[in-house]
């Protein structure tokens, strides 16, 4: 009877509903939704939404609203037999699912988010690593100078004597022939050069460096004393490559060297190139180069699994086998590396009297620095003092202290040391925060001295901090996840459909979106808005002459403006277009989940049945949009692709290679990238192209909500959820009003992460 | 390209091999190998020639005498061949150091090159295999023979430069192989692992108490991943007494701390890498080693005999210089005497496994770049053979006329079942390998 009401009035149960908000009734309506839900949907989704093996897996919660989720209910639930449940009875179970279990409020409520015990990330512990021994070994600061000191000699010994000149190379690649560099100062026979300085490392990975040459040289990275490749003796003929590999960690300078002499040789060159990650091998660019000198660094090169990511941002969540294995062999690395220089690191001499005093001293700043806090005298003999006891040498007990130190829980897991937090938390989380790594002497100090309690001292520091190259690479790994720039991977498209688009473009491509996402994020405005609307791009020569763009007149990457109409930001950088693209043509469902999920900050389900786009299956002389219509019209597909679709659409100008146009497939096709969008409140934006979308991107709430979560996930690999009911709406709202500066919500973000008191639940912690 | 160990790379702060240590294999082999007859052979280098007077035995045949600078090795002279009038009779490029190193186990011509000597043309490595590495490969292909690392390099004395006076062994043409010439990274590239393994043990205590009193300050959810993070660490603790019981055939040695590796220590470092090599044979780690003191041109500088000038320097002095010829007679003693104390410690040491000592199934071959330092002849070379190793007829002196060094090499790979029709230079191999008797 009840039923039979509701079925046939859903109007006036809406508007009683509105306005007789009664408890009784509303309890009753939830009753009711949860009878639908119990016969109905229980079966598949389990009895608290929380999926079912076999039949739907998928938790059932999102960011829809009610009244979408009716609609879906009442065109397509249950599977195949929608008809059962409609109208009013969609309404009811939509309410019940909505608030049980659904929405953002009821999983918080559900699950509430927490700080949980992570454990150092990778990247934080190869950091961390490399700045501990780099607080006793020196480091290196910033350079603003670009290329390599070169020194030029007349004769094959570097003998000042025979110096003809220095000079700065902005890049080592010089083909003599027979010649020389200048043969009025230089015998063709005979001479040499020597080049200093350092390379900056801006994305860490594996860096192969090579020299290519015929004749003799000697290279150094990272490294003083044994090359790193040593050539000495030429192997005559053609120039050769040679090669070797290091795992180098980014936001440093590393010291490089080069030798190179010829003597006799047929001819003469030197090139001195790299292949980065992610990257084609080219000269090492003069950006990368600096004449003034650098430290070496100790980056462990023990492997690594990797980190859990499956909540979207790598975090020390989990621990493995394969993961303690690693932090034991990169110990092992360090601790060798420390006993080779002992008396340095310990300043002290073999003959020293006060030797052992120095060394014990050093053990034990080694531990407090690692462990982010002093230690008392009674911690620190309980920790080292067995160590030299039982050691038969003070070499064997300083391996072993360094071992117990890097393995420690203590280090491991920042947040162990102190049951309540302290100055030394804050100063801890500002390092891992802005550095992924541990804090400096002058962060270290100012916990010691007291000064990190207000928000003023903190936000001193962070601003501080937020200068240094480290800072700026943190920033750097966040936007390739943010744009998933980290998972591309084979971007080699079809040859004859796009001929001249090759590694070479890719690399550059790479290039020319970090140089347009740093110069907005380092200007003053540092507006989020801009990466997404600016009509510039950054392109070299052959950037240029692919993509049609006016050359630069100077070498190397230049900012041009292009036509507004066509390109917006990162949302049309070809980098983006071409990772979302296949190899033959565009692919708007993949740009359309990106836009989704990254860009606009929704959540998505894994599609209920999997298909696979197969081109051949449709006919020949349909456009990409009615193909991509055709195969996801069914209803289940449409929950989603109602999302989805018209967004990639709006991207049709572009082709599988970023470039615009108006017509697909050699012309005989105009494209239509007109669409209609609901966003997550409900509201229908009409879009005609990238520019709309990206406007909508740009200004939208929940667009800047998903930023700030990402952002903050990145800095602090917690949930923001974690940090109190108020912490995104706090962030959200220094951020609008800071006019979407993506610095200041860096900042933000960091104090927030480093001045968090959550209560500890210590009664259960002592039972 | 120069080969570096994992801690050459890293003792410059960073820049270190990709390999990681293998924490829980065994280092040595010793136990996994069938007791057959095994063969082993040594090549000893050191530099600038030799005094002739005071070096060859006038006699030839078993019933020789000893000169000074032999004369240390008197003890052993039924196992000994001591050989005159071998040649090195490689020419082509580079100056008579650089040939009559890096041609010295070759047996081929130089590539021509940038490296410019004293005299003569440029030139660059060696053109081809060397012995030792040769017959590493031989061994190395065979089940029966094959070890860890099938050959180990030794050196003595610093050498900061790679070119065609510091090399000798050559993995093949253009590829020399760096000695390690510090004992430390030696000991490490043997038993580092060993070594990790009881560092990590002895810190086992400290990190499980680290670890219960961290974990008892948490929250029983959070605890839960200190206490998988435990359980990994309980694993490597078994996983480290399993490897403890796995016992090495013979234990490492005991190395002194802190000998840095520079002139004045040199007695100390050459008897650190003597018994490491001794050790690793012992161990069934390689079958081949080459152990070369210095370099050609070695300026070693022995202030510990009383000598006061430098070893190459010296080598230049005239036959008349008499303070300058002791001196050189000096410097080879106490090269003789080094070759005395690895024979020793071969001596001692009995066969694992076999018969006898490891002394009657190795075989050192003592050489050097030149004949005679002030002439720079590469004509009688001193190649002195020590041991059993080969099974030759040893306990004789012998004269040859300019014998092609070539057919030596070849012998030395006959004696192990090495059948090679030339080595090096095929015309200087012609006559085939010399019959050792």
């Amino acid at each position: 009877m009840r039923r039979l009401f509701q079925k046939h009035t859903p109007g006036l149960i809406a508007a009683f509903l509105l306005f007789i908000q009664g408890p009784v009734l509303a309890a009753d309506d939830a009753e009711r939704g949860h009878g639908i839900y119990r016969k109905l949907c229980a079966d598949c989704h389990g009895a608290k939404g929380e999926g079912v093996a076999g039949k739907y897996e998928e938790p059932l919660t999102g960011d829809k609203s009610i009244g979408r989720l009716k609609r879906i209910i009442h065109r397509s639930m249950p599977d195949e037999k929608p008809e059962l449940c409609r109208h009013g009875d969609a309404q009811a179970a939509a309410h019940y699912i909505f608030d049980a279990f659904y929405s953002p409020e009821a999983q918080a409520r559900n699950m509430p988010a927490r700080i949980e015990l992570s454990r150092l990330t990778v990247r934080q512990f190869q950091n961390s690593v490399a700045d501990l021994v780099g607080s006793f070994a020196g480091t290196s600061g910033e350079s603003d100078k670009h290329g390599l000191r070169g020194q030029y000699f007349k004769s094959r010994s570097y003998n000042g004597k025979h110096k003809a000149f220095d000079r700065v190379d902005p890049r080592i690649s010089f083909q003599f022939g027979k010649g020389s560099p200048d043969k009025e100062v230089f015998k063709a026979e005979e001479f040499s050069m020597t080049w200093s300085g350092s390379v900056r490392i801006e994305d860490s990975g594996e860096y192969e460096f090579i020299v290519k040459t015929e004749n003799g040289f000697k290279l150094w990275v990272n490294a003083n004393e044994s090359p790193s490749i040593d050539g000495w003796v030429a192997l005559g003929g053609e120039p050769r490559k040679h090669k070797v590999r290091l795992f180098l960690l980014g936001g440093r300078r590393y010291p490089i060297k080069l030798d190179f002499f010829k003597f006799k040789d047929k001819s003469a060159s030197i090139e001195l190139r790299w292949k980065p990650p992610h990257k084609v091998e080219e000269a090492i660019p003069e950006r990368t180069l600096s004449p003034d000198s650098a430290r070496p660094t100790l980056v462990v090169q023990s492997h690594f699994p990797p980190d859990d990511s499956s909540v979207g941002y790598p975090r020390g969540a989990a621990v493995s086998r394969a993961w303690d294995e690693a932090v034991t062999r990169a110990a092992i690395e360090t601790a060798n590396v420390i006993v080779e220089r002992l008396d340095r690191f310990a300043g002290t001499k073999a003959d020293a009297k006060d030797r052992q005093e120095k060394i014990e001293e050093f053990c034990r700043s080694f531990a407090e620095r690692a462990f982010r806090r002093p230690l008392s005298d009674v911690e620190a003999e309980a920790m080292l003092g067995s160590q030299f006891e039982t050691a038969s040498d003070l070499e064997m007990a300083v391996k072993r202290a360094v071992l117990l130190t890097l393995k420690s829980p203590r280090f491991l897991y920042p947040e162990v040391g102190s049951e309540t937090p302290d100055d030394y938390t804050t100063a801890s989380r500002l390092a891992l925060g802005l550095w992924d790594s541990l804090p400096d002497h002058n962060l270290w100090n100012a916990a010691k001295n007291g000064k990190l309690k207000t928000r003023a001292q903190v936000l001193r520091q962070a601003k501080r901090m937020a200068q240094d190259l480290r800072a700026r690479v943190k920033m750097r790994e966040f936007f390739h996840q943010w744009l998933k720039m980290d998972e591309a991977e084979d971007l080699a498209k079809d040859e004859k459909l796009f001929p001249g688009f090759d590694d070479r473009i890719v690399s550059d491509l790479r290039t020319s979106l970090d140089l347009f996402v740093e110069d907005i994020l380092w200007s003053e405005a540092s507006d989020y808005r801009q990466l997404l609307l600016a009509n510039q791009m950054f392109v070299n020569k052959s950037l240029a002459k692919f993509y049609k763009v006016e050359e630069p007149e100077k070498g190397g990457f230049q900012k041009v403006s292009l036509d507004p109409k066509e390109r917006t930001g990162v949302v049309t950088h070809p980098y983006l277009l071409t990772t979302f693209a296949y190899a033959d043509s565009t692919s708007p469902i993949h740009r359309g989940v990106f836009i989704t999920r990254n860009m606009l900050g929704r959540t998505l389900k894994p599609p209920p049945v999997a298909v696979s786009f197969d081109d051949q299956k449709f006919k020949p002389n349909l456009t990409m949009r009615e193909k991509v219509t055709e195969l996801t019209k069914s209803r289940a597909c449409q929950n989603c692709h109602s999302i989805i679709n018209p967004l990639g659409f709006s991207l049709e100008h572009y082709d599988a290679v970023g470039r615009f146009r108006t017509m697909e497939d050699d012309g005989k096709k105009p494209i239509n990238a007109k669409g209609e969008f609901q966003t997550d409140e409900g509201e229908k934006i009409k879009l005609t192209g990238a520019r709309d979308l990206a406007e909508y991107a740009a200004n939208s709430a929940s667009a800047q909500r998903g930023f700030v979560i990402q952002l903050f996930n990145h800095i602090a690999k917690q949930p923001v959820q974690a940090y109190g009911a108020d912490a995104l709406s706090e962030l959200r709202k220094s951020f609008a009003d800071s006019g979407c500066n993506m610095r200041e919500l860096t900042i933000d973000t960091a104090i927030m992460f480093a001045l968090h008191r959550e209560a500890r639940p210590k009664e259960t912690a002592a039972r | 390209m120069n080969i570096r160990t994992r801690r050459e790379f890293i003792r410059d702060l960073g820049v270190s091999a990709a390999a990681a240590p293998f924490l829980f294999g065994l280092p040595g082999l010793a136990a996994a190998k069938p007791p057959t007859d095994k063969q082993r052979l040594i090549f000893m280098f050191s530099p600038n020639g030799t005094i002739p007077w005071e070096f060859w035995p006038d006699e030839q045949g078993e019933d020789f005498k000893f000169k000074r600078i032999l004369a240390p090795l008197e003890p052993f002279k039924k196992k000994m061949l001591v050989l005159n009038g071998v040649s090195n009779r490689v020419r082509g490029d580079g100056d008579s150091h650089m040939r009559g190193m890096s041609c010295l186990l070759t047996g081929k011509e130089l590539l021509p090159g940038n490296i410019q000597g004293g005299s003569h043309t440029p030139a660059g490595w060696a053109g081809g295999i060397s012995i030792d590495q040769e017959l590493k490969n031989f061994f190395q292909k065979q089940e029966a023979t094959s070890t860890r690392f099938g050959s180990l390099e030794f050196g003595v004395g610093r050498i900061d430069r790679a070119d065609p006076w510091t090399r000798m062994s050559y993995a093949g043409a253009n590829k020399p192989i760096a000695p390690v010439n510090d004992p430390y990274h030696m000991f490490e590239k043997l038993y580092g692992s060993v070594e990790d393994r009881e560092n990590l043990t002895a810190i086992m205590d400290g990190l499980r108490s680290d670890l219960k009193k961290a974990a008892n300050k948490l929250s029983p959810e959070d605890r839960r991943l200190l206490e998988e993070h435990a359980q990994f660490v309980s694993e490597m603790e078994r996983d480290l007494k399993k490897a403890s019981e796995q016992k090495l055939g013979v234990a490492p040695p005991t190395l002194k701390r802190g000998v840095s590796n520079e002139n004045d220590n040199l007695p100390t470092l050459s008897k650190m890498q003597i018994d490491l090599l001794v050790n690793s044979f012992a161990n069934d780690m390689a079958r081949v080693a080459t152990l070369q003191f210095t370099k050609s041109v070695g300026q070693a500088k022995m202030s510990w005999l009383g000598v006061k000038d430098t070893h190459h320097t010296l080598s230049h002095h005239k036959d008349d210089q008499k303070d300058s010829q002791e001196s050189l007679v000096k410097i080879n003693i106490w090269f003789a005497e080094q070759v005395k104390y690895l024979a020793e410690r071969l001596e001692q040491t009995p066969e694992p496994g076999g018969s006898g000592s490891m002394l009657d199934h190795t075989t050192i071959v003592w050489t050097n770049e030149l004949g005679k330092g002030n002439s720079h002849t590469l004509d009688n070379i001193p190649f002195v053979l020590l041991g059993n190793g080969c099974k030759f007829k040893m306990g004789r002196s012998m004269k040859y006329n300019k014998l092609a060094h070539n057919r030596l090499l070849m012998a030395l790979a006959h004696s192990v079942g090495h059948r090679v029709e030339t080595f090096g230079n095929p015309q200087l191999s012609a006559g085939g390998a010399l019959d050792m008797g």
